[in-house]
């Protein structure tokens, strides 16, 4: 979950949603999801959005402006909610902790797509849960996934482990020469020397650092 | 059908030199340009002069398939569809390349689609009457990322199982280590491998004459296109011998202990 002071983006089982501080200013908002945007858009490209503002309504001028903002960073406003999400919870900006557990209890089990084929450069993958490729991923595909990601062979495209947020994703493959990696909020790229260990590895984040290591 | 997606790295050569080779080896042929508006077959085949009519007039009825079909020059049983110069892509539609190419399936025994560049219609159009695929390559990371992709949509497409042609292999630089060698290539595409055709410059003398290089035995591509053509006509045959004789400097290196 990212978040900044009174916008909060989030990750659910039914997609994105964006808790805009009811309380807060409505430039405020625009300016700090516009930063907010620029530095976590990436991920969120294309995706579909609805809006959560307690009890507060904007004016459609608001409305719009916050459409067209949306937009510029390549996601589309889809709706507005009256109930945060689902189920009761607490007003506006959702407690980080509870989402982490939310987050956490979707590691353990969820679910996994396996995809039976090898991914040529132009095929993207995106699923919800984690991804099993039985097969190499090669430069030029991609693999999205909430959860983890493993590759029985060759990962050399680009894959996002925890697309949404999450930090415990890891990404593993027979052979892990991926053209960037991506978990959670961390990207980087693979070290320009070629010459990478035999065999499995999995990489994951520790204290902040996206690392590899032997499976 | 021969394709790359890439422009560039040969199709039109390879068709050519497919094209020709197998008709002097006594098939029915036709080469069929697809590539509309950038047609290119005709040249290299030196046919430019003969076009009256082209592949636009069949599919859109203006002549009949045999007033398009220009003879080679020097083979009796191979002939070319030239691709229309003034249209473009969106002047022939799939539907109608399956029709062409079910009419040319009775006529000849080997129809060479020559596939233009890139993935959009000129490349749906192309594979639409096609049974088998040729992918072309060369030991270029950007030309084997976008072979990957064509060979995804090719599959795709239900063209299954392609072959590949890795061109313009300089094996002097694959033994330096500065070029991709070919089990680089095939470790990422992992499909059949149909030939290695090595660079060569006779190449670029044969296509500004319009006479496709198998047919000059002094040519070392040449000489790879005839091995591709008895591989595609169902004969084992070995690979092209691509080692460079070490030159006088590798060898004294080696005497004293260089290398």
């Amino acid at each position: 979950m990212t978040r900044t002071e009174h916008v909060a983006l989030k990750g659910t089982r039914d997609g994105l949603i964006l808790y805009l501080d009811p309380t807060a200013d409505f430039d405020v908002l625009m300016k700090e999801l516009n930063q907010h945007l620029g530095e976590s858009a990436e991920f969120w490209r294309g995706a579909a959005v609805r809006c959560y503002a307690g009890g507060r309504e904007y004016s459609s001028e608001e409305k719009e402006g916050l459409a067209s903002l949306l937009q510029k960073h390549a996601l589309e406003l889809s709706g507005w909610l009256s109930v945060p999400g689902k189920g009761p919870e607490s007003q506006a900006v959702v407690a980080p902790e509870h989402d982490q557990h939310a987050q956490d209890e979707g590691q353990t089990e969820g679910k996994a797509l396996f995809v039976k084929r090898t991914l040529r450069s132009g095929t993207s993958i995106q699923f919800e849960g984690h991804v099993v490729i039985m097969g190499d991923v090669n430069p030029g595909a991609e693999v999205i996934a909430t959860g983890n990601i493993i590759v029985m062979g060759a990962l050399r495209g680009v894959a996002h482990a925890g697309a949404t947020g999450d930090r415990k994703a890891m990404v593993s493959a027979y052979n892990l020469a991926p053209t960037q990696l991506r978990i959670a909020d961390l990207v980087t790229r693979a070290p320009k020397d070629e010459a990478g260990s035999e065999g499995p590895e999995v990489a994951r984040i520790k204290d902040n650092h996206l690392i590899v290591e032997g499976v | 059908m021969v394709t790359s997606g890439k422009g560039g790295v040969g199709k039109t050569t390879t068709s050519a030199n497919l094209g020709t080779g197998l008709a002097s080896a006594g098939h029915k042929v036709v080469l069929v340009d697809t590539d509309i508006g950038l047609r290119n077959l005709d040249v290299v085949m030196g046919l430019e002069n003969r076009i009256v009519y082209d592949i636009v007039d069949v599919t859109s009825g203006n002549c009949r398939l045999k007033q398009a079909l220009i003879k080679d020059k020097r083979f009796e049983n191979l002939y070319l569809l030239p691709a229309a110069q003034t249209k473009d892509k969106t002047a022939v539609s799939p539907e109608q390349m399956r029709t062409l190419a079910a009419e040319l399936k009775e006529e000849f025994d080997f129809a060479v689609i020559d596939c233009p560049a890139g993935i959009e219609q000129g490349f749906r159009n192309a594979i639409a009457g096609a049974d088998r695929a040729v992918v072309v390559t060369t030991p270029e990371v950007s030309a084997v990322r976008d072979a990957d992709r064509i060979i995804g949509l090719l599959e795709a497409n239900e063209l299954r199982n392609p072959r590949l042609i890795i061109n313009r292999i300089r094996p002097q630089m694959v033994k330096r280590g500065d070029m991709m060698d070919i089990s680089d290539i095939l470790d990422i595409l992992a499909i059949e491998l149909l030939g290695v055709v090595p660079e060569d410059e006779s190449i670029v003398i044969s296509t500004n004459r319009g006479e496709p290089a198998v047919m000059d035995h002094s040519s070392k591509a040449g000489e790879a296109y005839r091995r591709i053509t008895r591989r595609i006509r169902g004969e084992e045959v070995p690979l092209m011998n691509l080692d460079v004789p070490d030159g006088l400097m590798d060898r004294l290196k080696r005497l004293i202990g260089m290398r």
